[in-house]
């Protein structure tokens, strides 16, 4: 039942036990098994979206194509917990700044230490990009030091800030069908087809993104 | 690995103790051929795998659900049973209708639509897919027995084509026999020429020898001849052939 609108966004399921979080783990049912050697139609399925993936991107990390196994994880991840997120009465994990913040800060604190720490001289001069005028290079700086360090941020925030917004419009249509009247059931229910196959769209994209400029920050930090 | 490998030998072993000492008692109790050594293969049967998947009802019902109400409650049995299940929960609000149940009646007319719409060629495409990479997996047993059928009957026909042979070295003995012969009738030909060469000229010696002799002979007879005619015969003869003369030319 929804005590406020942003109870849709509890973890906790009865009211004292945080265990809604368990929906995270969800991808792990929706893994393809192996018990035979021959492929079945979703494992196929899986693998096509894989390669798929690795090949999109494989041109964003010229040289340690190692670091793509942590871009398409954690795509696949991100993406299956907003899917999953979508379906009535499944939680979403990445609506909450915890979750995505957990691995924005986790992976941008790791590339920022072992950038620094080796790559400095490398670092240094992607703070000023190129071709801009020497008067605004000192600007310039500041500017992108601050843009460096505010990027776990975003990157977390983009991610659940759109996930709750959606959820929210989503919720918000929904209710409204048990206070309207039924000649405009059709009209509601066509509004929700199309906010349902929008926050379809947001949630794959969401998750690229996420992954592709983690996938930046990488090659950017080894190059 | 090693440990299994340790009690599989270890089995092995007690199992040949106990068959050597009791090998009456296993031919009397004799199990059947089905059964190896390691499973029971009659009671406990090796899973195969499924190709299609379980046959369900309106997409998501498991159809041994069905089956299993279906001798205690007919065909009917398990629609009523879920029908007063819902009525069951909506009715006591156990189950609340909220907004999640409308998102999810939409995401669930979306997923048939979607699913019957596509289902079929996204299926079409995974099974080509999937009949791709069996044919790469049994692409080495099966590229082996092709390479050992072509082999075959490669054999076979080298083995044709060696009984030909045959036909061939008797064509060729008897070019042979042909050749023969004609050096052979060449030779009787030129034999025959010798001979008749030489015979020949025997004839031709003899031939020669006669008419010498035959010159030799009349020279001699002629010269006999005029060395016996004496001058008085001579003037006989010529008289006698002049009266001839003159008596036939009275007669003329």
């Amino acid at each position: 039942m929804m005590t406020n609108l942003f109870s849709i966004f509890d973890p906790a399921s009865p009211n004292s036990l945080s265990a809604n979080w368990c929906s995270s783990l969800l991808f792990v049912l929706l893994m393809p098994g192996a018990q035979w050697v021959a492929s079945t139609r979703y494992s196929g399925l899986f693998k096509q979206l894989s390669d798929y993936l690795f090949s999109e991107f494989r041109p964003i990390v010229k040289k340690a194509s190692f670091v793509l196994l942590i871009s398409v994880s954690l795509l696949l991840l991100i993406m299956f917990n907003n899917v999953a997120g979508l379906l009535p009465y499944i939680f979403t994990a990445t609506a909450h700044l915890s979750f995505s913040l957990c691995f924005g800060l986790a992976a941008w604190s790791g590339l920022m230490l072992y950038g620094w720490s080796f790559n400095t001289q490398a670092l240094l001069v992607h703070l000023i990009p190129q071709g801009t005028p020497a008067a605004l290079m000192p600007f310039m700086v500041v500017i992108e030091s601050i843009s460096n360090i505010i990027r776990p941020g975003t990157l977390a925030v983009r991610l659940s800030a759109n996930m709750i917004a959606g959820h929210l419009l989503l919720s918000l249509l929904s209710s409204s069908f048990s206070f309207s009247p039924l000649m405009a059931v059709p009209i509601l229910a066509i509004a929700e087809l199309a906010l349902i196959s929008l926050e379809c769209a947001v949630a794959f994209i969401q998750s690229y993104v996420f992954s592709v400029l983690l996938t930046l920050y990488m090659a950017e930090f080894s190059d | 690995m090693l440990s299994r490998l340790a009690a599989r030998s270890s089995s092995v072993a007690v199992r040949l103790a106990h068959t050597s000492s009791s090998a009456s008692q296993a031919a009397a109790s004799a199990t059947p051929a089905t059964t190896n050594e390691e499973r029971n293969e009659v009671d406990f049967p090796r899973t195969k795998r499924p190709i299609h998947p379980a046959p369900v009802r309106m997409g998501f019902i498991p159809e041994t659900w069905f089956e299993l109400l279906y001798s205690k409650t007919g065909v009917t049995g398990p629609y009523v049973l879920g029908t007063g299940l819902i009525t069951y929960l909506v009715s006591k609000e156990i189950y609340v209708i909220e907004h999640e149940f409308y998102s999810g009646v939409i995401m669930a007319m979306m997923a048939a639509y979607g699913i019957k719409k596509f289902g079929p060629t996204v299926a079409a495409t995974l099974d080509d897919q999937l009949a791709k990479e069996k044919e790469e997996m049994l692409s080495g047993r099966n590229n082996t027995i092709k390479a050992l059928t072509e082999g075959i009957a490669a054999s076979e026909l080298s083995a044709e084509q060696a009984k030909g042979q045959s036909l061939l070295f008797q064509a060729k003995r008897d070019n042979i026999g042909l050749q023969l012969e004609a050096a052979y009738r060449q030779r009787l030909q030129s034999v025959y020429a010798e001979v008749k060469k030489r015979l020949d000229y025997q004839l031709e010696k003899s031939n020669v020898e006669k008419r010498f002799e035959q010159r030799h002979m009349v020279d001699w007879i002629v010269q006999n001849v005029r060395q016996s005619i004496t001058p008085a015969q001579e003037a006989a003869s010529l008289k006698q052939c002049i009266t001839d003369l003159k008596a036939l030319a009275a007669r003329a």
